[in-house]
């Protein structure tokens, strides 16, 4: 069942265990906002690790409560993100989420051979979005981390999303290779790559999902377009997830959506073993609430 | 295919280069006195006749033009032919660089600028229920992604020619998993791509699938692969050169096959075929390169 508002995010929560998340660094004014918020409404349970005064301090600022939540304390940072990775490591926490931490540190420590949470497979970004022109959630990979994948990364990316689609219900998502036409063309390794995946797709090597391209924008969200194109495709005008060619084209995509389309957006960091809430400054509060609740909802349940 | 030249009613004009071995003179001898072909034989007038007598040929049907050498029999052939007094010009026994040289040649050869010249085969067995036309026996090496586009294009053109509408296109490899460490498999998904997106020209595309998915439906069934040739092609494409030549001599020697084989992206149809070839393989070849200077409509 394809979603169409990120608040069913929460119907999708509803009679499931409630997931325990990790913040680490949590003495950070953006995050706490949302993981009380999320954490109030009942979607998770939050742990707090970090300067513990300065964590009160600003609860107290916000004038939001803290009884209950559990905290640990550890002023230094560093420490504060190896602490919280290695709770999510032993089983301890399900879901990680960045405080007041740069990204590479927090990477760097998830990616720790020892004690990170290497699943083997490639980290990667996944966008969640509500556009309201259009007439289901759509998700857009990969706008944030990988630069430049390579077909092999790519493969990567496409699991991790379809893993996470199906988890939210959508069993075989449709997924839309883009490139700056449908056309396959020598000149554009990105229409190369769109037409290796859809081959790799058919020949089950990539599974739970049917996958086509390269398409255009226009023929990946738009049938009518398609259709105008003579385009014959399963996943034309009914895209669930949006494979990028590279971070520039995504991060554009991305930042369009938002201030162009108005669209809302949940996102979560795929790849490791656990769930990973990366969210930046810029981000809305709504934003950083739904990225959690989308962390939540495909969490491991075991 | 030769009941439909022979009954054309049309009389092609084919210039041979270097026109003295039995198989060819033998070949032609009936593709003329069935009436469809006139035969210019270039080369060492003597040699012409006496093996015109050899194979109980009256050289009277031939036109005999003397040429000092194989290398000017070969340019004098292709000038012929690319001037229109010719329509068709086949390799005698001329060496095939020598021969292959005069068509390549830019000023007076017969391949447009660019072209990309291959060889398609039709390829009659027993054993299958229908012609498999295969590419490429003799010209491409390790033909790359425009190459095998090309290639493709040739075999699609000349199944047409044989009343096949939308022929079923196998790209060949090794099994039907796509992977780096097969670059031909790369180029044959991004292939079947430009074949959906109507970058080939109408053919039902499919590749990389082993031979027997391409020509075994029995195979398509037991191993579950979801493949629209279903056990059904007329073309396969080979990977290389090395591996179409061997599968089309295996045929030969093995299937019980005959075969009728030409050059293709070359202005005007080109003849060229091993010099072991029998003399009704020659005599195919000939009615092929016949069938493809038909006009497109009389198709």
């Amino acid at each position: 069942m394809a979603l169409k508002h990120l608040s069913e995010l929460k119907d999708l929560l509803v009679d499931k265990p409630v997931r325990r998340m990790v913040l680490a660094a949590a003495q950070d004014h953006n995050s706490l906002v949302s993981t009380l918020k999320a954490a109030g409404d009942g979607f998770i349970e939050p742990i707090l690790v970090g300067d513990k005064e300065a964590i009160q301090a600003i609860a107290s600022e916000l004038a939001m409560d803290l009884t209950g939540i559990r905290i640990i304390h550890e002023p230094d940072t560093e420490m504060s993100v190896e602490i919280a990775v290695k709770m999510v490591r032993s089983n301890q926490a399900d879901i990680l989420m960045k405080g007041k931490v740069g990204t590479s540190s927090l990477l760097k420590a998830v990616l720790n051979k020892e004690w990170g949470l290497r699943s083997g497979s490639l980290l990667s970004h996944f966008a969640y979005f509500e556009v309201p022109a259009y007439h289901k959630l759509i998700a857009v990979t990969d706008v944030a981390m990988n630069i430049a994948p390579s077909l092999h990364d790519k493969i990567s990316i496409v699991n991790n999303s379809v893993a996470c689609l199906n988890k939210l219900g959508i069993e075989m998502p449709k997924v839309a290779v883009l490139g700056a036409v449908e056309m396959v063309s020598e000149n554009m390794q990105a229409t190369l790559d769109a037409a290796l995946l859809s081959k790799m797709n058919q020949r089950d090597q990539i599974k739970h999902c049917i996958i086509d391209g390269p398409l255009a924008f226009d023929n990946a969200i738009s049938l009518e377009s398609a259709n105008h194109k003579g385009i014959r495709s399963d996943v034309a005008g009914d895209t669930d997830l949006l494979l990028m060619p590279d971070i520039e084209v995504g991060n554009v995509l991305y930042k369009s959506l938002v201030f162009f389309a108005h669209s809302e957006v949940a996102a979560v960091i795929l790849g490791a073993t656990a769930p990973i809430v990366l969210t930046s400054r810029s981000d809305s509060d709504q934003a950083k609430y739904y990225s959690i609740l989308l962390a939540a909802a495909t969490a491991r349940t075991e | 295919m030769a009941e439909k030249v022979r009954s054309s009613g049309l009389r092609h004009r084919i210039a041979v280069a270097w026109a003295q071995d039995l198989n060819t003179v033998g070949s032609l001898n009936r593709a003329v006195s069935e009436g469809f072909a006139e035969a210019v034989m270039i080369g060492n007038r003597e040699k012409i006749i006496k093996t015109c007598r050899e194979t109980g040929a009256d050289p009277g049907r031939f036109t005999i033009i003397e040429a000092g050498d194989e290398k000017k029999a070969a340019s004098l052939a292709v000038d012929m032919t690319a001037s229109g007094e010719t329509d068709i010009v086949m390799k005698g026994l001329v060496g095939t660089d020598k021969f292959l040289k005069a068509v390549m040649d830019k000023e007076h050869g017969l391949l447009p600028a660019k072209a990309v010249m291959s060889y398609v085969c039709a390829v009659e067995i027993p054993a299958y229920h229908k012609l498999l036309f295969i590419t490429d026996t003799a010209v491409i090496p390790f033909p790359d992604l425009a190459q095998k586009v090309a290639m493709a294009e040739y075999a699609i053109a000349m199944a047409r020619r044989f009343g096949i509408e939308k022929p079923s296109v196998a790209l060949i490899g090794a099994s039907e998993k796509v992977s780096s460490h097969f670059p031909n498999t790369l180029d044959y998904s991004v292939m079947c791509k430009m074949a959906e997106r109507g970058q080939i020209s109408s053919c039902v595309m499919d590749g990389p699938v082993d031979l027997f998915l391409a020509c075994d439906p029995e195979s398509v069934r037991i191993k579950g692969i979801d493949t629209p040739l279903a056990g059904d092609a007329d073309i396969l494409l080979f990977p290389s050169l090395e591996a179409c030549n061997p599968f089309y001599k295996g045929l030969m020697l093995f299937g019980k096959g005959e075969l009728a084989g030409m050059i293709c992206g070359t202005s005007r149809p080109v003849v060229l075929m091993s010099r072991s070839e029998s003399e009704l393989s020659k005599y195919y070849c000939v009615a092929l390169a016949c069938l493809m200077a038909m006009p497109k409509d009389m198709n």
